[in-house]
């Protein structure tokens, strides 16, 4: 619009006052506009990118971006956690250092501190050297089974008694069963046990399973006789002389579970990875070709009927005769037998969109088959292939589990979420049942994680939800 | 169509013969130790004696030829370490009818929830259904079938009230094998069938038909729910009629005499019979399963067509 007139000079002569009073230079009153593609949409340009909007359509959602940061987080945990400080290797039994008795199904804990014993406890010392670190327990000694002692004090858990000259107390529970009179308040008495039974130095018992434990040498006040010490200060009992805590605790072998745990959910987060890809690679190729190509369909069809019913497990069992059992050979198997399934659905797919008409009208014009299946019929499905995609990475993880179950799986030497779990299930009615809870969280955070994104990703993927 | 099916039955037969070959070889490469439970302690003459009669010692073709002339006459043949003797059509008449009922009774259920669910999902995306859907979904694929099922076992057991292992002449003792059987079918079936419908209800005829006026009620169910069910419908023939494998978590829980585990059962014991004629009656069902597949497929969209057509391509 154009002014004309005393309106017009009136206007300018405003303007220019205006500008001239706010002493604004000429050049700042303007400024570049800023590219907006939703503002360029609206005048019939398009800058539209099938995988950069899917992209940004995914990176709107929050909270599956927040996922995805998760499970990022949880992947390079697997790498980070044997570079930190104070792990347990994943595969090293660990033994007591005394006794050399395997720390077999310890619950899993915070630290590795088993009692805090106040300042002035009286212990015993074990003769065993390690730098800081001392071995004590408050066993004085060990009654032998049917042994008899005297029985000079009872308090209920405990009861007081002296053996060959010592004094001490014993437990008295259903662990020890002691011989007991009618009337065990009455002392003194003769009593004995079934069991050998410990004699301590305290009504309490400062051991593991009547293991030493250890604490640090600055703590105690060693007395003379270089058995027996006193705690100069409040200190923490330990189970091994480490602070390095059995966070998800251990095994029946005495292995630490968390370090187990990582280094499987590594080692199945690889084989899943390895097998959802050459599934892929493999299935979407032949699902296509069986697909499109109509006078293949016969002949394919008859090639997985084959490949789809030889069973599984026969060819499990060959590879793993033939090959020494291993990462290795288990992917090869479940790669060899898994992509089948991937390209009978993807064959399904094009099935069902080969004639559609738009295919129709693209092969009338003359378009070649290479273009029809990367630009008329691959894009149309990738929505459901990413969504197959993300949850093979489980399923390849499940299969693991299954064919651990079945005795085929990795030896124990390699610990996977396969194994871990098929350990695990046997004690699920027991004290130890966090051997199978800890593995079983770790798997279903990586396959809810996997669910979700490839749900949101293949609804990002889909055209329709891009503008 | 018939003359279509007709092809495909014929080729299938031919494909039975492969696999069945393959198989058969397949067989014959497994280690000799693994016919013998106490290989070390055996000397020579009697893993010769022994070998020489379950007819290892033949040459291979002898050895396919008696199969397939047995196969022929419909003698399945003596198992030969899993029961030593016992024919294998009556161990299998024996276990595979409880696989079946408990096989289809889970089917049905997993069928009857999992749809409706799926379905529900898809109508009120985002709302409560599909909330309740999705985490139903997520907590089974999340948890390992190995693992809930143990749980459902110890929790269900306690709370009916019975006891752990199967009954079958308790009707109760069927109930929690069989939903724990269904629950991944139910998730499975309402998943895909969301997705489907999802992508389905976006589609142009969808919004047509909204703007002539049909309510939401016929478009999800006439025409919505017909389009998104035609490639789920294809993988249904197969499961109902894989029912007869069992289910070898299940079974070996709740000790069910079924054929679930009976394959890797017999193929690690290397009972060669019995694993011809398990993957004899597998394959056989997988077969007609597809092609049932591919024919109500095409019963339910006509667009779809497997016959040639003249000058398509």
């Amino acid at each position: 619009m154009r002014l004309f007139g005393k309106k017009a000079r009136w206007t300018e002569d405003a303007v220019t006052d205006a500008v001239r009073n706010l002493e604004i230079p000429e050049s700042e009153l303007f400024e570049f506009a800023k590219s907006d593609p939703d503002l360029a949409e609206k005048t019939g340009f398009s800058r539209y990118s099938y995988w950069g909007s899917t992209l940004s359509v995914f990176f709107k959602n929050k909270g599956t971006v927040a996922l995805l940061l998760a499970l990022v987080i949880l992947v390079a945990f697997t790498f980070i956690q044997p570079l930190l400080p104070g792990q347990y290797e994943a595969t090293r039994i660990i033994n007591h250092p005394i006794t050399g008795l395997q720390l077999s199904n310890i619950q899993p804990s915070l630290s590795s501190v088993v009692i805090t014993a106040p300042a002035g406890t009286e212990l015993v010392i074990t003769p065993w050297e390690n730098g800081q670190w001392a071995a004590v327990s408050n066993v004085i000694s060990t009654i032998r089974a049917r042994s008899e002692f005297t029985v000079t004090g009872f308090m209920g858990d405990w009861v007081e008694a002296s053996f060959n000259g010592q004094t001490g107390f014993v437990r008295n529970d259903f662990t020890t069963n002691l011989k007991l009179p009618d009337e065990p308040e009455a002392v003194p008495y003769p009593s004995r046990a079934n069991f050998p039974v410990k004699l301590h130095l305290s009504p309490q018992d400062l051991t593991n399973r009547g293991d030493e434990l250890f604490v640090k040498k600055d703590s105690l006040k060693i007395r003379g006789d270089g058995i027996t010490a006193q705690l100069a200060v409040e200190a923490d009992l330990r189970i091994l002389p480490t602070e390095a805590p059995f966070l998800f605790g251990t095994n029946i072998a005495g292995q630490d579970l968390w370090s187990m745990v990582w280094s499987g959910t590594r080692t199945s987060l690889f084989i899943g990875f390895v097998v959802a890809l050459v599934e892929a690679a493999a299935g979407i190729f032949v699902g296509v070709v069986w697909g499109y190509i109509r006078r293949l369909d016969r002949i394919m069809t008859e090639i997985y009927n084959v490949i789809d019913n030889i069973p599984t497990t026969i060819v499990l069992i060959l590879v793993a005769y033939i090959m020494r059992p291993g990462i290795s050979t288990l992917i090869f198997a479940m790669s060899i037998t898994g992509w089948v399934s991937m390209a009978r659905f993807i064959r399904n797919q094009i099935v069902i969109i080969r004639d559609r008409d738009y295919n129709l009208a693209s092969r009338c014009l003359g378009t070649g088959t290479l273009r029809i299946i990367t630009r008329n019929l691959l894009p149309y499905l990738v929505s459901v292939i990413m969504l197959r995609m993300a949850l093979a990475i489980p399923g390849a993880i499940g299969s693991e589990v299954f064919i651990t179950y079945i005795g085929l799986g990795l030896p124990v030497s390699v610990p996977s979420l396969g194994n871990l779990i098929t350990v695990g299930r046997k004690l699920v009615s027991t004290s130890q049942s966090y051997q199978l809870i800890f593995p079983t969280i770790v798997l279903s955070i990586v396959t809810v994680s996997f669910y979700i994104i490839g749900n949101a990703f293949a609804d990002s993927a889909d055209p329709k939800n891009h503008v | 169509m018939a003359k279509y099916i007709l092809k495909r039955i014929g080729a299938s037969l031919f494909t039975l013969i492969i696999i069945l070959s393959v198989v058969f070889i397949l067989l014959r490469q497994m280690p000799i130790e693994g016919y013998f439970d106490n290989f070390d302690k055996l000397d020579q003459a009697v893993i010769d004696a022994r070998l020489q009669q379950m007819g290892l010692k033949a040459p291979i073709l002898t050895q396919m030829q008696r199969f397939f002339t047995g196969l022929l006459q419909g003698n399945l043949g003596v198992s030969a370490r899993y029961s030593v003797g016992a024919p294998i059509a009556d161990i299998i008449a024996q276990k595979a009818p409880l696989s079946i009922q408990m096989g289809v009774l889970s089917m049905t259920l997993a069928v009857a929830l999992g749809i409706p669910l799926g379905g529900a999902m898809a109508r009120s995306k985002s709302r409560f259904w599909d909330r309740f859907g999705t985490a139903f979904i997520v907590f089974v694929n999340a948890i390992p079938a190995a693992v809930y099922y143990i749980f459902i076992q110890s929790y269900g057991s306690s709370a009916l009230g019975i006891s752990m292992l199967f009954d079958r002449s308790r009707a109760i003792s069927w109930v929690l094998p069989v939903l724990s059987m269904s629950l991944g079918n139910i998730a499975y079936y309402a998943m895909w069938l969301r997705r489907y419908m999802l992508d389905e209800l976006n589609k142009d005829y969808v919004q047509l038909a909204r703007a002539k006026g049909v309510t939401s009620r016929n478009i999800t169910m006439g025409h919505v729910f017909r389009n998104a069910f035609v490639p789920m419908i294809q993988y249904i023939p197969t499961s109902l009629l894989y029912t007869v494998g069992g289910s070898i978590y299940i079974e070996s829980l709740y000790s069910i005499p079924g054929m679930g585990g009976l394959l890797v059962d017999v193929i690690s014991r290397q009972d060669n019979p019995m694993v011809q004629a398990i993957v004899m009656i597998y394959s056989s069902v997988g077969i007609v399963g597809m092609l049932l597949g591919d024919v109500l497929m095409v019963f339910l969209d006509p667009r779809i067509t497997f016959a040639r057509k003249e000058g398509v391509r």
